[in-house]
Order: C-alpha cells, then structure tokens, then sequence
C-alpha cells in the first residue's frame, strides 16, 4: 500500500493549481508560503488553493505550522516568504478587506469575559454591520439558535465551558455571513457530542461559504471535507480531493478469493496493464492487490479471467478504498523517511 | 466572483460597514473601550479611589485651623495638585500595565484583529477609553469636588480661571501615563517591564527631580504638578512654565507613534 500512496502523492501535489480556463477562481492561493522563527523553518514554502464552495481540511500533527499557516493567511502574522491571496486579494497588503469577508475561529477561542455571549456578538457584527439594529438583534438571534446557545445567551463568558465557549466561537465566526470560514482545530477540544454538533454545523453552513479548516481527527476530515491538505513539518505533503486520496491510486483493484493462489496469480499475469501484485492471506482466503494502467480494460477482464481460472473462487472485488489514517501516517512517514 | 456576502447584502436589511483602511472599527472599540469603564464597577472604583485619595487629603488640609489662610490655600492646592499628578500617574501605570499584554497574552487581541479592524485602531482605543475613564473619574470629578469643599472651607476664594487651567496641566500628565503605558504594553510581552518601568520613572522623578540639574528635569513630566500648582496659585516658579509642558506634549505624541508602530509589527 505505501507505494501505492507514494505514487498518489506525486500525481496529487504538483503545485498549486493556477486559475484556468472554466474554473472557479479559488479562495485561497497560496504560492512559497514561508514563515521563519529565528532559525525555525515553521514554514517552508508551502503551495495551497482552496476552491470555492468546498469543505477543505487542514492535516497535520501538532506543530506541523498549520496554525502559523492560517496566521500569515489571516494577516496577524507576515510571511517571510511567498505569498498568498484570499478573493485574489494580497494577505498582507489587502488585509483588513480580506477580513471584511472571513469568518475566523481560532484554536482556543478566547472573548472579553465581562462580555455575555449576546453582547459578545453584538460587538463582532458592529465589525461588519452598522445598523439597523433590529435586523442587527436578529442576526444575533439567529447565530444564538444555529450553535444552541440561545438559553445561555445572556450569561457572562466567565462562567461558560470549554465547548460552550467553542460554539460560541462558531457563532461570532460566521455572523458576517462570510465568503470563507477559516476554523482551526474546531473539534479539538470538545466530547464527541460537542465535536458532532460542530461538524453538523459545518455541514449546514457549506452551502454559504467555503469552510478551510485544521484539525488532526482523521473521522473528522473523512466525514465532512471535500479536499484535504496534508502538512508536515513546514512542508505540503499531499493536497488533493478526499476522496481521490481515499481511492489511493485510482487504479488498484482489491480481490479476495479461495482457492489456487498460482493459478490466479498466473491469470492476472497475462494482462500488459498489470504493473503490480500483491497477495496476503486474509481469513483463510487470499487477498490479491492488483494496481494497473489501464482501468477500463481492468474493470471488464480483470476479474473474469480469474473466474475463468479452475480451482478459484472470488469472493469479493472491487476498487481498493484507502482509510485516511493509513493514507495520512503513510504520507507523513514518507515525507519524513 | 458572486459571493455569498454579496448575495446577503442583497437580500438582508443589514447595512454594511465602509471598512477605512486605518480607522477601520474605532468605533466599535472606542465604545467597547467605554463600556469597559462604565458599563463595570471600574468606574465607581476608581472614583472612590480618587476622592479618598486625593479629596480626603485635601479635606484634612482644608481643615487645618492653625495656618494662615493665604498659606492654607497654598497647601491644599498644592497638596491636591502636586499629590494627584504623582499619585494618578502611579495608578494608571497599575490600573492600565495589562491593557495592550493582557490582551496579547489572553489571545483576545488576535481575535479582535481577525475582524476588520486596523491596528491603529486597536492602539487609539484604548487610548481613548483610558483617557476618557481617568480623566473623569480622576482629574474631572475630583477637581470639581476639590472647588466645591474649597469655596465652603477656604478663607480665600480660588480663581476658578486659573484652576482650571492647572487642571488642564494635570490632565496632560495624566494623558502621558496613560500614553506611555499603552506603548509600554505594545512593546514588551509581559506586565513586568510595564509596569516596572512606568512607576520607575513617576518614582525616580519624585526623588531625584531637585537633585538633578534643572535642564534635565525641565524636559520631563516631572514637573508638571508644580506647573500646575503655580497656574493656580499664580506663583512664578523658577523655570519656564512652557517647557515642561511642550516637552510633555511632544513625549505624548512621540509615544502614541512609536505605539501604533510597534503595534503594526506584532505578530499574534
């Protein structure tokens, strides 16, 4: 399987991709992010593009810079090197109107404690919105309801939960109804009710805006992004669709069947588009990965010339499917090894 | 590219902010600022800190029957003016050392500059609040306090003009303290430099003023108190009473720039 993985790191992770012809301009576009700390490379030159409309989750171990990352995207911190713009909009030079368009949640949300939760957002949307203060008050009101903070609305932060002060978090990051919600570690810090509550809340909101978020819960990235950015030690390891990561390479095929191993072996073998086979034992049947070049001629003869072959009986086929861990640790543990 | 913000703006009633490039969301936080003081108990704390202080010493003043009235006038004028321009410079330094740090160290700084708000902003804002909140409760209230108590204890009647204008002296050391500590706070990570420096250099002036030579004193805001005391009591002090005040009013200045520079280049 690591092979398979490597292989997909290089078709996948070839650079950002440039606006082109017939497609939407990205969010973000990042070219040779660099951030350096003394003679700590936080950063190393990483290429990023966020697509409008998507869910993209941000992998990474912790002090992988995925932090340090969103920082210099957001303007609270500046780059040493390349650079990045978010709407086509430089993140230096345009910040304060990139701003105007982002909603930011950051790892440990922290608010003015002499503040309650209602005014906590009034006080973020007079950021945005001057008036009138009835549609102001419903906005606030609607942002209370959508995170299931309405009850506790008008109790100090003081007192609030780590969870509560997460969703509260969520709230005052999307009350300017943003063009892109930048999150990080959303879920990190909540039991899994809480985490299941912000991921339902994502998935509400991926309909309005284009969500980039960091975390390290694997299940997390699986279940709700689209794309998925994989950073490690500074570096862009991997940035690619979940799911074409999650296929691994595209043109691998799982089959599992009893019977002569030889002969099965022997049948698959004859192919030209064959490149690769591996078999392991698997409950007492045998698990064969086949990786090819041509994928449609595989779909139609791999599996018949097998069950064409005596002594073999297939008990299952299809197209390999990667779990994210194993492609996360495999990338990771290739990029460092 | 349509964007869902353009499209809310469409459909919602809300009306948007003109974000300015270097006064984007002053506003807001001038009134958050403001709201700190006067929507907590700050106010009424420091109030009462100051009354006591300062009005309570000059009550006691006030209320000495063996001086000679024109020297009892000279005493709780001096005594109020001279004791308040040391004593509020030492508790803004207190009160204010964790305003900018604080902030940074919490993390609610790089939240408020996730929003559209310029770090100038963020600087004069708390500025402002901190000049608004002491200047009232501090020099304001207690000033007016001070006029009443005179006018039914002092032998003598005070020239409010003059008054009011040492006031205004006052109120300019006090706008310093408040400047350098927020600059102070951009500067350095911690309270400990803060206010270690802030109250070094009140206290060091009050020790060390008559002993240095007078040209190096004149340049400070260590003399303000007697600038402001000889406004009052229209005494000619022995140096040029405009001094110390130019040269207070440009350290103001010079420090509320170097804050917003230095706060241009923080990093969160």
């Amino acid at each position: 399987m690591e092979s398979v993985v490597k292989t997909k790191v290089v078709q996948s992770h070839t650079g950002p991709e440039a606006p082109g012809e017939g497609v939407l301009d990205p969010v973000i576009h990042a070219v040779g992010l660099t951030k350096t700390f003394g003679h700590v490379d936080a950063l190393q030159g990483i290429d990023l593009t966020v697509p409008q409309n998507s869910i993209v989750g941000f992998l990474g171990p912790n002090g992988a810079g995925k932090t340090t990352a969103i920082k210099l995207l957001l303007g609270l911190s500046r780059p040493t090197g390349g650079k990045a713009t978010l709407f086509g909009m430089d993140s230096v030079r345009d910040s304060l109107a990139i701003r105007a368009r982002v909603g930011y949640l950051a790892q440990d949300p922290r608010f003015y404690t002499h503040l309650t939760a209602r005014e906590t957002l009034r006080f973020t949307a007079r950021f945005f919105y001057r008036g009138p203060a009835g549609a102001i008050r419903a906005r606030i009101d609607e942002t209370l309801e959508l995170v299931g903070l309405e009850d506790k609305a008008d109790r100090p932060i003081k007192g609030f939960s780590g969870g509560e002060r997460q969703r509260l978090g969520i709230a005052q990051a999307q009350i300017n109804y943003p063009d892109l919600l930048i999150l990080d570690e959303p879920a990190a810090a909540l039991d899994p009710v809480g985490r299941r509550d912000v991921l339902d809340v994502m998935e509400r909101l991926r309909a309005y805006t284009t969500i980039f978020y960091s975390t390290h819960i694997l299940d997390d990235v699986e279940r709700v992004s689209d794309h998925v950015a994989i950073l490690d030690h500074g570096a862009m390891v991997a940035s690619a669709p979940t799911a074409t990561l999650l296929d691994g390479d595209s043109a691998t095929y799982e089959l599992t069947f009893r019977g002569n191993e030889q002969a099965a072996l022997r049948a698959v073998r004859t192919h030209a588009w064959v490149s690769d086979i591996t078999t392991a034992p698997q409950n007492g049947a045998i698990a064969m990965t086949v990786s090819v070049t041509d994928e449609r001629a595989a779909e139609s003869e791999l599996l018949r010339s097998v069950l064409a072959t005596d002594d073999v009986v297939v008990t299952a086929f299809g197209r390999k499917h990667f779990n994210l861990e194993d492609v996360f640790l495999q990338l990771v543990k290739g990029h460092r090894g | 590219m349509t964007t869902t913000a353009t499209a809310v703006a469409v459909k919602s009633p809300l009306l948007p902010v003109h974000t300015s490039r270097w006064r984007g969301g002053l506003g807001n936080l001038v009134r958050k600022e403001l709201g700190q003081w006067w929507a907590t108990r700050m106010w009424w704390v420091q109030l009462l800190v100051w009354l006591v202080l300062l009005n309570g010493t000059t009550t006691m003043v006030m209320l000495d029957s063996g001086m000679a009235p024109d020297a009892l006038v000279q005493e709780a004028v001096q005594t109020f003016l001279l004791v308040g321009a040391t004593a509020i410079g030492i508790g803004v330094v207190l009160t204010i050392q964790g305003a900018v740090v604080g902030e940074k160290e919490l993390g609610t700084a790089a939240w408020v500059m996730s929003k559209p708000v310029s770090r100038t902003s963020f600087v004069l804002a708390k500025l402002i609040g901190h000049s608004v909140g002491f200047f009232v409760t501090a020099v304001l209230i207690p000033s007016i306090v001070f006029v009443v108590e005179a006018r039914f204890l002092l032998p003598v009647q005070l020239d409010y003009g003059r008054f009011a204008l040492a006031v205004a002296v006052l109120t300019l050391s006090v706008l310093f303290y408040v400047v350098l500590t927020i600059a102070l706070g951009c500067a350095f990570k911690g309270r400990g430099p803060v206010a270690g420096i802030g109250i070094g250099l009140i206290l060091v002036g009050q020790f060390f003023k008559g002993m240095l030579p007078l040209p190096l004193v004149l340049f400070t805001p260590w003399l303000l108190g007697d600038t402001a005391s000889s406004f009052a009591l229209a005494s000619r002090p022995d140096f040029n009473r405009m001094i110390p005040i130019t040269a207070t009013a440009v350290a103001t200045l010079v420090f509320i720039f170097l804050a917003m520079w230095r706060f241009r280049r923080e990093e969160f």
